[in-house]
C-alpha cells in the first residue's frame, strides 16, 4: 500500500504468556505443526527478585519489518521483498532454500517451511490488513498488547502511543531500524 | 614412519571410494524421499550445518590447487610447473563436489539457477558466491583443456585470470560469513582474508598428497627432481602454517578479551565448550602441531613427512571449517529460548548427513583416480 508504513506497538507489562498469538498466527496463516515452526512467540525474561518477591516479564516477538532489513540484503535471488509500506515478506516461489536469511536475521524471526518448501515469516497478515482487517495476533490478544497501525498517519492509534510514550526497539545496536516498538 | 609402508592395494583403495560413494548415495535418496527436516539436525537456529561446512572445505581446497599450481605455471617458479595438470583437475572435482554438498542442503538448487539469473540480487554475497565460483570453474576448465593440448599461452592466461578469479571467489566466501552482523563471531573484515590463508594451506597439504601417492604407485624409487620439490613444497607449507597459527591466535584473543557480547561465548564454546575436542585435537594438534613439527624438522622433511603434513593438516582442516561454521551460529538470538545445554544451542550431523559428507568426498576421490587412470597428466616439461 502507497504512503504507508506500517507498525506494531507492544505494551509488554500486558502480557500475561498466554499464547494466543503464537496460535491464531499458526491457524491463520496455515504453519505447519511442529515446535521449530512459528512466525511469532513469547520471548521470557529473566526472572527477578527471590521467593516470595518474584517477577517476570514477556516480550512477544515476531519478524520485525525492519526498516534496514538484512535479509533482504542477502537473499541471493530477492525472494525477500520489501513492499512499499515496510512489510518485509518472502516470494516463496523464488526461495532457493539456502537459508541465508536465517543466518543473517539476528531476531531469529525466520523459519524452513517445509509445506511451501521455502522461509516463511510473519507479514503482518497482508492479506487481512490490505482488507483492512488487523493481523491476527492482534485482533486475538486478550489484553491488547499489540496495537497494529500506520506511524505515517499522525492520527494512528500507534502513532499516539509512540507521541504519548518513551519507547525501544529490539537489538538497536544492529542498526535495523525495527518497525516492532515497545513502549516498555 | 612405517604406517603406510603396506600401502593398501589399488582394488582396496577404489572399493572403500566405491562403498562411500553408495553410502552418499542412500544418505541423498534419504533426502529426496523423507525431506530435510526429517533427516538433516540442521534447525531454525542453526540453519547451517556440516554439509555447508563441508562445502566450505571441498571449495577452500578447490583455491588452495589453484593457488599452488599457479606457482608453476603463472609465476614461473619451475619446481611446481609439473603439477599443474594433476592440481587443476582436483580442483574442478572439489569445486564440483563441494557444489554437491551446497546442493544438498538448499532446498531448491534447480530454482536457484532460474533465479540468480533473472531475479539476481546484487548485494547477496552467495549470489556473487554463485556467479564467481561458476566463472572460476569455466576458467579451470579452459585452464586444464589448455595444459591437456599443451597450449603454454593460453594456459598461462587462463591460469593468470583463473588466480584472480579463485582470490576473489575465496575472498568473497568468507564474506558470506563475515558480512553477517547478527553473527558476532563472524562479522567483520578476518574471515575473507582468513580463507585466502587456509587455502594456501589446503592446497599445499594436498598437492603433497598427490605427488606422494602418484608417485607410490608407480612403484619405482622417487626422482631426485620430485624428491626436491616436496622439500621446497615442505617448507613452503610450514611457512603458510605458521601464517595460519597467526590467524588463529589473533580469531581468538579479541574473542575473549573484554568478554565481547555472542563473540566470547562462541569463543568459548570452540575453546572449552563442545567444540573443544574438535579444536583442540583436530585443528590444533593433527591441522597445526603435528605438521609443523614435521615440516620444521629437517630429518622429517622427507617426501613421506612432508605427505603426512599435508595429510594431517587436511584432517585437521576439515575440523576448522566445520568448527567456524558451528561455533558462530551456537549463541542464541534471543534471550529465554528453551533447550540451551551450558547457555547453547546444540547440533550434531545427523546419519544422512554424515552419509553426504563421506558421499562428496569418496565422489571426488574416486573421480581423481579415474581421471588419474584414464588421462595423461604426466608433464611434459
Amino acid at each position: 500500500m502507497k504512503n504507508k508504513r506500517f507498525a506494531i506497538v507492544l505494551d509488554t507489562r500486558r502480557c500475561i504468556d498466554c499464547k494466543a498469538c503464537t496460535v491464531a498466527c499458526k491457524a491463520e496463516n496455515d504453519v505447519p505443526l511442529g515446535s521449530e515452526n512459528y512466525r511469532n512467540w513469547v520471548g521470557e525474561e529473566k526472572l527477578r527478585g527471590q521467593y516470595p518477591n518474584l517477577g517476570q516479564s514477556f516480550t512477544p516477538c515476531q519478524c520485525q519489518h525492519c526498516g534496514n532489513p538484512p535479509c533482504a540484503h542477502v537473499c541471493p535471488t530477492k525472494a525477500t521483498e520489501v513492499n512499499q509500506d515496510g512489510i518485509v515478506h518472502v516470494v516463496a516461489d523464488k526461495c532457493i532454500g539456502c537459508k541465508y536469511c536465517m543466518t543473517a536475521c539476528p531476531y531469529n524471526a525466520r523459519y524452513y517451511n517445509e509445506e511451501i518448501e521455502a522461509v516463511d515469516k510473519c507479514t503482518f497478515c497482508t492479506h487481512r490488513v490490505y482488507a483492512g482487517r488487523e493481523p491476527a495476533c492482534v485482533e486475538t490478544c486478550p489484553t491488547k498488547v499489540r496495537v497494529f497501525g500506520d506511524l505515517n498517519d499522525p492520527s494512528s492509534e500507534v502513532s499516539k502511543l509512540l507521541t504519548k510514550y518513551p519507547s525501544r526497539v529490539l537489538k538497536e545496536s544492529q542498526g535495523t531500524k525495527p518497525y516492532l516498538i515497545y513502549i516498555i | 614412519m612405517t604406517l603406510l609402508k603396506h600401502r593398501p592395494s589399488f582394488k582396496l583403495w577404489v572399493g572403500v571410494l566405491a562403498i562411500g560413494v553408495v553410502v552418499g548415495i542412500v544418505g541423498t535418496g534419504n533426502v529426496l524421499l523423507n525431506g530435510h527436516s526429517a533427516v538433516y539436525n540442521v534447525t531454525r537456529e542453526i540453519p547451517w550445518g556440516i554439509l555447508i561446512a563441508t562445502y566450505v572445505f571441498l571449495v577452500v581446497s578447490s583455491t588452495g590447487l589453484c593457488l599452488v599450481s599457479s606457482l608453476g605455471h603463472v609465476f614461473g617458479i619451475e619446481k611446481f610447473d609439473f603439477i599443474g595438470k594433476r592440481a587443476i583437475i582436483l580442483a574442478i572435482l572439489t569445486l564440483l563436489c563441494g557444489f554437491g554438498a551446497i546442493g544438498m542442503e538448499l532446498t531448491h538448487p534447480i530454482r536457484m539457477g532460474l533465479y540468480t539469473i533473472i531475479s539476481p540480487n546484487f548485494s547477496s554475497p552467495i549470489w556473487w558466491m554463485g556467479t564467481l565460483y561458476g566463472l572460476y570453474l569455466v576458467l579451470l576448465c579452459a585452464e586444464l583443456f589448455f595444459l591437456m593440448k599443451g597450449m603454454h599461452k593460453g594456459a598461462f592466461a587462463m591460469g593468470m585470470i583463473g588466480f584472480i578469479a579463485a582470490i576473489t571467489a575465496h575472498s568473497n566466501l568468507g564474506a558470506v560469513f563475515g558480512l553477517l552482523e547478527a553473527r558476532p563471531y563472524w562479522h567483520g573484515s578476518f574471515l575473507p582474508i582468513y580463507f585466502i590463508v587456509s587455502a594456501l594451506v589446503s592446497g599445499g597439504a594436498i598437492v603433497s598428497m598427490i605427488v606422494y601417492f602418484n608417485h607410490k604407485t608407480t612403484g619405482e624409487p622417487m626422482p631426485q627432481k620430485y624428491e626436491d620439490f616436496m622439500g621446497t613444497l615442505g617448507k613452503l607449507q610450514a611457512l603458510f602454517l605458521l601464517i595460519l597459527v597467526f590467524f588463529v591466535v589473533w580469531k581468538i584473543i579479541p574473542g575473549l578479551y573484554g568478554h565481547p557480547p555472542e563473540k566470547y561465548e562462541a569463543t568459548v564454546a570452540v575453546l572449552s565448550g563442545p567444540l573443544a575436542f574438535n579444536f583442540w585435537f583436530f585443528e590444533v594438534l593433527l591441522g597445526l602441531a603435528i605438521p609443523v613439527i614435521l615440516l620444521l624438522n629437517k630429518k622429517t622433511r622427507t617426501p613421506y613427512g612432508v605427505m603426512m603434513a599435508g595429510l594431517s593438516s587436511t584432517v585437521g582442516i576439515f575440523f576448522m571449517r566445520y568448527d567456524l561454521v558451528i561455533a558462530g551460529q551456537l549463541v542464541s538470538m534471543r534471550e529465554g529460548t528453551a533447550d540451551l545445554v551450558g547457555g547453547l544451542l546444540q547440533y550434531s550431523p545427523s546419519v544422512t548427513e554424515i552419509a553426504i559428507v563421506i558421499g562428496a568426498i569418496s565422489t571426488c576421490l574416486l573421480l581423481y583416480t579415474i581421471a588419474e587412470r584414464l588421462l595423461p597428466l604426466e608433464s611434459d616439461h
